[in-house]
């Protein structure tokens, strides 16, 4: 696929902003959403214990915030989907721009890694698998990550597209 | 919001030319029509429909703030 804000496996900062922004002028003047936006650049190297370093993220704020955070941020994660689309990137490229809006995302990585430990304490006590509720693949490899190093479990993701959950067995079981 | 549809299917597919929306307009639901070349279908649909529900979303959303019911039809 042709990714035209991608040079040399690194994503072109100054154009891509760009480009967002038109996406995102075009969408607050369409849609009347009273709601303003920064664009963030950060380095993407991030603290160890960090699961996610966008190096690009977009804040909105304003009276609408409520909007895009109802049902578990649909509005906010199907605009930062369709961002992503527009922009053509790659989706080994998809965690370096985050879309966010009243420290939800760094509030849903603490709850998904809470509830990942406590799910893995959970497997090593009754040795029988625990399976979460479907996520998107970005919440799934949270999950994943967070229990790659602890002991006595093991992750897995089974089904198919937004079915798709992450089950925590307990190792060395089928 | 025809401009944005508009928009987003011209960025996603392959033949942006071919891209069109027609929005018909009903007293309180617009239907936005969206047609694009045949090989560009899977493009604004997307994997398991993700695109399609997503443009779906924002049309739900900003529906709201215009008091109006946005509805996409991709048409085949």
């Amino acid at each position: 696929m042709l990714q035209p804000f991608v040079q040399d496996g690194k994503i072109d900062r100054v154009a891509l902003t760009a480009e967002l922004r038109r996406f995102l002028d075009l969408l607050l003047g369409s849609a009347r959403f009273e709601l303003a936006y920064e664009i963030c650049l950060r380095d993407s190297v991030a603290a160890e214990d960090a699961v996610e370093s966008p190096e690009i993220e977009v804040v909105f704020r304003g009276r609408d915030q409520d909007v895009l955070l109802e049902r578990n941020a649909e509005l906010l994660q199907a605009l930062e989907y369709i961002a992503l689309r527009w922009l053509r990137l790659d989706p080994h490229f998809y965690d370096h721009v985050r879309f966010d809006s009243g420290g939800y995302r760094a509030l849903r990585i603490e709850e998904l890694k809470l509830s990942a430990r406590v799910a893995a304490e959970r497997v090593r006590e009754t040795r029988q698998p625990f399976r979460f509720n479907p996520m998107s693949s970005r919440e799934r490899r949270i999950i994943h990550l967070v229990l790659k190093e602890q002991p006595g479990v093991r992750t897995a993701s089974e089904g198919v597209g937004e079915q798709r959950q992450v089950i925590v067995y307990p190792a060395g079981k089928n | 919001m025809k401009e944005l549809v508009e928009a987003i299917a011209k960025a996603l597919v392959d033949n942006p030319d071919q891209v069109v929306v027609r929005a018909v307009e009903g007293e309180q639901v617009t239907v936005l029509e969206l047609r694009v070349h045949p090989s560009d279908l899977g493009k604004v649909i997307g994997r398991q429909g993700r695109t399609a529900k997503s443009i779906r979303t924002i049309l739900g959303a900003a529906g709201m703030k215009l008091k109006k019911r946005l509805t996409l039809e991709i048409l085949e």
